[in-house]
């Protein structure tokens, strides 16, 4: 069975349509890269996803579970946890506080002590800072925070927005040398939209390619940086 | 400067605070500007009594020893808010804050209108607690006793909600929904506990107004939740919509400057002294939109 299932999904906002029909699987454990221009619908789709984002069409399931038309923090106990585009850090919050809001709901509470040490273990720095306000942390840092604050639910499925974005390519490196590394130890899934195929390429993984709303190509993301797939998903049906 | 305008100033000003609270809760994850808030007020003030058209009142819950009757009026407040929540702002959760506004609005003329028909609308003497009002040697002034047990209770109250707000697990919810509601909500956080929850205790300090309110002028009228209720959404909006530390701070401050401009304006202006208090509003709003205590990242909307 696989980790994640899109049936059909459509999302709209009043007359545009941000999806059109979607349909794709995920497996379990698996790195799903999603790539495409700026208004191709990614953050729709994660949205919907998430519940973030009513669907207007079609359906989600995880574990064979459907999860379209459940509240957020219903997908969220079931284990399925997001890093939102932009991180949307709680800035008057300090560091720990942040990494303690998603623990509420958990079953073992007696793990979440070991997960915050770890997280300390793996990030010093916010462990240094778990007092100071999540708000003085600089960019890269607060990253690392949001995947670490995602992690604290103890997800089984991940979805990452952009990590990327507004970080310097060093940072990016790590960024991503540490999600693949908390994807190996937990067996996570994860789902990462990443506008930057080559990226996708080097960490890789599976990417599906995103315009208008639609998936135009399907495949692994090593394949992809040398197609010209590339050059017709973002300037289209304008050559 | 005599040190009984020092006790006017704090005990005024730490009810303004406490009604200020009780707003700045509810804005804070809901973005919504409680305007029944005074009729809450009220209606914890005639839950003390036996419904009756009558002049005079007849103590109901009132006539309860007072760590009972305080519970009890404090369960009615938070009960009210709570049931306001489900049957009326719940379904209206994605409205907009304006929708939102008129219809704590319509909240207000129902609840008003629910006393006016239960207890007439004549203002009611009630005794409450008479003997509070014996004053109490201070240092050089004479005290009542009323105004020393509000000031205490008022700086327990914020004590005990700042621990609650900073070391428990609802108080942890509360402040980051507060920023962030959908991110808060994506993270497993219940939207339905941590509104409840602010309401709940929005109503409880709205019975803890109610109470101070009819101790201090022995009066019960279905109108009196009304300015208390001006002023605390003043404070609100000075002290930063959203900022909780700003709407106490600012709270106290505007009973402070009530306090102090009824004392030192000249006999013929004091009739004027809420004017004068609010011109002082609109100067510090000019020099600070935002409000005194802006939470970061805030802008002053267009
Ligand atoms: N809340 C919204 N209301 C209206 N339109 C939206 C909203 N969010 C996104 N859109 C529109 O939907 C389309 C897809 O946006 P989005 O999912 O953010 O794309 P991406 O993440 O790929 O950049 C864009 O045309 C965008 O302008
Ligand atoms: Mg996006």
């Amino acid at each position: 069975m696989s980790k994640l299932g899109l049936f059909d999904l459509a999302v709209r906002y009043g007359k545009l349509t941000a999806l059109a029909n979607l349909s794709f699987t995920v497996a379990e454990g698996e790195r799903l890269f999603i790539s495409g221009p700026n208004g191709a619908g990614k953050s729709s789709l994660l949205g919907a996803i998430s519940g973030a984002v009513k669907a207007a069409h079609g359906r989600v399931e995880m574990d064979g579970e459907i999860l379209s038309g459940r509240a957020p923090e219903e997908i969220a106990r079931r284990g399925l946890s997001m890093v939102p585009e932009g991180r949307r850090i709680f800035a008057g919050l300090t560091v720990q506080e942040n990494l303690l809001v998603g623990t509420g709901q958990r079953r073992d509470r007696g793990a979440v002590a070991d997960d915050l040490a770890t997280v300390f273990d793996s990030f010093p720095i916010l462990g240094e800072r778990r007092h100071a306000p999540a708000g003085a942390l600089s960019g890269g840092q607060q990253q690392m925070l949001a995947i670490s604050r995602a992690l604290m639910t103890n997800p089984k499925l991940m979805l990452v927005d952009e990590p990327s974005l507004g970080l310097a390519p060093k940072i990016v490196d790590e960024v991503y040398e540490r999600l693949c590394a908390l994807q190996a130890l937990r067996g996570l899934t994860l789902v990462i939209v990443e506008q930057s195929s080559a990226r996708a390429a080097r960490v890789g993984g599976r990417m599906l390619l995103m315009r208008g709303g639609r998936i135009v190509a399907d495949g692994d993301a090593a394949g992809f940086a040398a197609q010209d797939l590339l050059t017709e998903a973002y300037f289209g049906d304008a050559a | 400067m005599s040190l009984q305008l020092v006790f006017d100033a704090l005990s005024l000003g730490g009810i303004y605070a406490i009604a200020a609270l009780g707003i700045a809760l509810i804005f804070g994850v809901m973005k919504l500007v409680n305007f029944a808030h005074g009729q809450f007020i009220a209606f914890a003030v005639f839950a003390l009594i036996v419904p009756s058209a009558n002049a005079v009142a007849t103590l109901g819950i009132g006539a309860l020893p007072a760590p009972l009757l305080i519970t009890l009026v404090l369960a009615i407040g938070a009960g009210l808010a709570v049931l306001a929540e489900r049957l009326v702002f719940r379904p209206l959760r994605d409205a907009s804050p304006v929708s939102l506004m008129v219809a704590s609005f319509a909240l207000g003329v129902m609840l008003q209108n629910l006393l006016l028909v239960t207890y007439g609308g004549r203002p009611k003497a009630v005794s409450l607690w008479a003997g509070l009002g014996a004053p109490v040697p201070v240092l050089t002034a004479q005290v009542p006793l009323l105004q020393l047990i509000v000031i205490g209770a008022v700086a327990a109250i914020l004590a005990g909600l700042a621990l609650m707000l900073k070391r428990t697990r609802i108080g942890l919810e509360m402040r980051a929904a507060a920023e962030d509601f959908g991110m808060a909500r994506l993270l497993g956080v219940k939207a339905n506990v941590v509104i409840s929850g602010a309401f709940a205790l929005s109503g409880a300090l709205a019975a803890v107004v109610a109470l101070v309110l009819v101790a201090q002028t022995g009066v019960a009228d279905v109108r009196m939740g009304g300015q208390i209720m001006l002023v605390a959404f003043i404070a609100t909006v000075v002290g930063g919509m959203g900022s909780l530390p700003g709407a106490v701070a600012a709270g106290l401050l505007i009973g402070a400057a009530s306090a102090l401009l009824q004392a030192f304006l000249p006999p013929e202006a004091r009739p004027f002294r809420d004017a004068f208090l609010y011109g002082l509003v609109i100067l510090v709003l000019l020099a600070r939109p935002q409000g005194l205590f802006a939470p970061a990242g805030a802008k002053p909307r267009v």
